[in-house]
Order: structure tokens, then sequence, then C-alpha cells
């Protein structure tokens, strides 16, 4: 009896690709060995090495970004939810001013910038709120989902969220892909939607506000894990229907620990004061001496 | 992940042709893989056999610091003649493979 896969293309590829990778990593290996003497393979970055031929692939270090969902990293920020857990309620309710004023200075002096819930005498609806997963956004002219991507993994971990019909609510992050920037790059990839329009004050002042809140950095921490992604305001949403209180990109749900399964849950968020704009957008870890080292993958 | 050549190559008609075959999530995860690592070897092959021993450990210790850092690129550009364009070249040729056997996984 001949047994047929279920997957025949993804058969098909495995093992072509599997085959092609060993005869890679061989020849690599015999031309340039002599060389990686005092550099670790796993210090490569990106490079896996097959251990059985025709196996599954297990890489032996894979960048944190790829192919694996993150659990809870590092100790400190562990230790981070530890110590906001006496302030944050486990109801996802508003928090008072008290608690609000409690947990930004654990956070301030966690990790070693401003972290407020009011800046410029403007606050938002609130700080404390379920978020659930957005789309990618159309970030230029042109611009479409698998240009997203900055390799296959890249894709296979945040393309299924898919790109967003319309644009977000200012409109594409570049005029043109010539003026694409970096940093705008990053804006979308670390973006979140709030409900600007539910801010105290908004329908008197919309204008301001908007301005106020365009890529306004924000952090926002997974209290349970401490998990923290230093990210922008780039959308605005979502529709109070919902239940949700926030959206975050695929990326920033990912470094939250919240992109599996239902792809929703309680986070605390806040506004970052950073006039001259040095802290970097991305998964933020607390160290060793109590300051965080910040993160662009 | 993203590496100092990263802006060289174009890898969306790739990731286009692979999005069509439908595959489950975890199949995308393990192929994609694959994809990343083979491709890197394949670019850090050009870019050695470009290399003397003393540049090739200088640029291997570097590396395994900041992949990300396009002073890497500041480098190679100062040792090797158009470095890019080979490396663009041996990266061009890598996908073209991939691409036909993509198409060949179509008709399984």
């Amino acid at each position: 009896m001949q047994f047929l896969s279920s997957h025949p293309k993804y058969e098909y590829l495995r093992k072509k690709w599997i085959s092609k990778h060993k005869n890679l990593s061989e020849k690599f290996l015999d031309k340039h060995g002599s060389s990686l003497k005092h550099v670790t393979l796993g210090g490569l970055s990106g490079l896996m090495l097959l251990t059985t031929p025709g196996v599954s692939v297990i890489p032996s270090q894979l960048p944190r970004d790829v192919g694996q969902s993150i659990t809870a990293t590092e100790d400190k920020n562990r230790l981070l939810s530890v110590e906001l857990k006496k302030d944050v309620p486990e109801e996802v309710r508003t928090l008072t001013v008290e608690e609000e004023a409690r947990i930004t200075n654990i956070l301030s002096t966690k990790f070693g910038f401003p972290v407020k819930a009011e800046l410029e005498g403007i606050r938002l609806n609130r700080s404390y709120g379920l978020i659930g997963g957005e789309q990618h956004l159309y970030r230029f002219p042109g611009d479409n989902l698998f240009r997203h991507s900055d390799s296959a993994s890249d894709w296979a971990m945040y393309g299924p969220a898919g790109i967003a019909p319309g644009l977000g609510a200012w409109g594409y992050f570049a005029l043109s892909e010539n003026e694409f920037s970096e940093k705008d790059k990053l804006k979308e990839r670390y973006y979140i939607a709030v409900q600007t329009f539910l801010a105290p004050g908004f329908a008197e002042n919309v204008g301001k506000y908007r301005d106020f809140f365009k890529y306004r950095k924000m952090l926002v921490i997974n209290p349970k894990t401490g998990q923290a992604v230093v990210s922008v305001i780039g959308d605005a949403g979502p529709a109070e229907w919902t239940g949700k209180h926030l959206g975050g990109s695929p990326e920033v749900m990912h470094y939250l620990g919240l992109a599996k399964g239902v792809r929703k849950g309680p986070v605390l968020y806040f506004f970052i004061d950073d006039p001259e704009d040095k802290i970097l957008l991305g998964q933020i870890i607390i160290k060793d001496n109590n300051l965080a080292e910040g993160g662009v993958i | 992940m993203r590496y100092f050549y990263s802006y060289l190559i174009e890898i969306e008609s790739l990731i286009g042709a692979l999005d069509e075959l439908n595959l489950e999530e975890n199949h995308k995860h393990n192929l994609a893989a694959l994809i990343d690592s083979s491709l890197h070897y394949t670019i850090l092959d050009a870019i050695l056999s470009e290399l003397s021993e003393e540049d090739k450990k200088s640029f291997l210790k570097r590396l395994s610091k900041e992949p990300e850092s396009l002073g890497l690129m500041d480098f190679l550009n100062s040792r090797v003649d158009k470095i890019e364009d080979k490396i663009k070249s041996s990266a061009k040729q890598f996908k073209e493979q991939l691409h036909k056997e993509i198409k060949e996984a179509r008709l399984r």
C-alpha cells in the first residue's frame, strides 16, 4: 500500500531544501572551517546545523524573533511582573490616579526613562486595558504585505496577520518609497492603535490631540510576564464595541507574548517622555544594573 | 532577522511564490528557516571567498557581535572590489533555484 503525503508540496520542498542546506553547510565548513576556529557557529546568527539529514529541521540556534513564540523573557522582566502584581488589579479596569502614580514610578525606575500617564496635559481614556492583534499597515504608496518582511522567517512569523485594507489614522508613514526611511519602517513595525477619540478633551481639541498622538512613543507591558515593548501610536482604534482598548502590530503582540491563540490580553500602556527621541523602538529588556536595554531587531 | 546585507536582497518575489502554496503555519516556519539559513551560507561563502585569512577573522568576529551593522559592509567595500554586486549576484542565483523548485512543488 502506497502512503501518500497529505502535504505533497511541503514535503517536496522540505526534502529538497534540507538536502540543499546540508550541501551548503558542508561545503561552507570545508572551505572556511579553519577561519571559524575563533568564532562559534552559534555566534554567526542564522546559520543552522542539521544533525541528521532528512529529519525535521532543528536549528542549533534561532534568532530570537524567528520561528518560536516568545515566552517570558529575561529574569529581570519576570521580576518586574512580580513587583507590579501588588499594584495592578486582577480585574481589567481603569486604574486610579494613585495606582497610575505607583506603577509609573516603578516603570520609570526600572526602565531608566520617564514613563507617564499624562503628558503635556493630555492623557488617554485609560492606561490598563485589553490589547488585540492588529494587521500590518501600508507604509507608502505601492507597499504590499510581502515587502514588510526582512527575511523568510519574518514572513512566516508576521505575515499571517495580513495587511489592513485601509490606511492608518495618519495615512502612509512616508509619501513615497524613496522617502521611506528605516525610522518609518520601525514605526510601522512597532505600532499600536489606541482610542484617541475617547481621550478626555479630544472632541474639543481634535487638531491639537491628533498632532500630539501621531507617532507618540508609548511603553506597553504585559503585567503577567513583564514583557515590554517601546511602541508608537500609529493608528486610532479599536471601536468600543469590540471590547478591546488598544491594538498591537503583529510584532508588538509577539514581543508581549500575546501573538498566539486568541491574540488578546491585558496590558499596561503609558507615554514615554522622550523629547530627544533617544529611546529605541522594539522589545525592551531590564538588565542587571536595572537599566533597560532597548532592542531594535 | 535582519543582516548587514539585507538591504541588497529582495525576497518579496520568493515570499510571494511561497505564499501561493497556502502552507500550514508550522510548514511555513520550517521552510522559511531553511531559506534564511541557506541564503546566509550562500552570502557568507561569497564574501569569505574574497577575503584574506586575516580579513576573514576580523570580519567573522565582528559579524558574530553585530550581524546588522552596516559597518560590516563598509569594511567589505574597503577590501573587495564590487562586493555588493557579488553578494547580489550569488543571492540572485540562489533565489532562481528556489523559484524553480517552488514551481516544481506546485505540480505535486
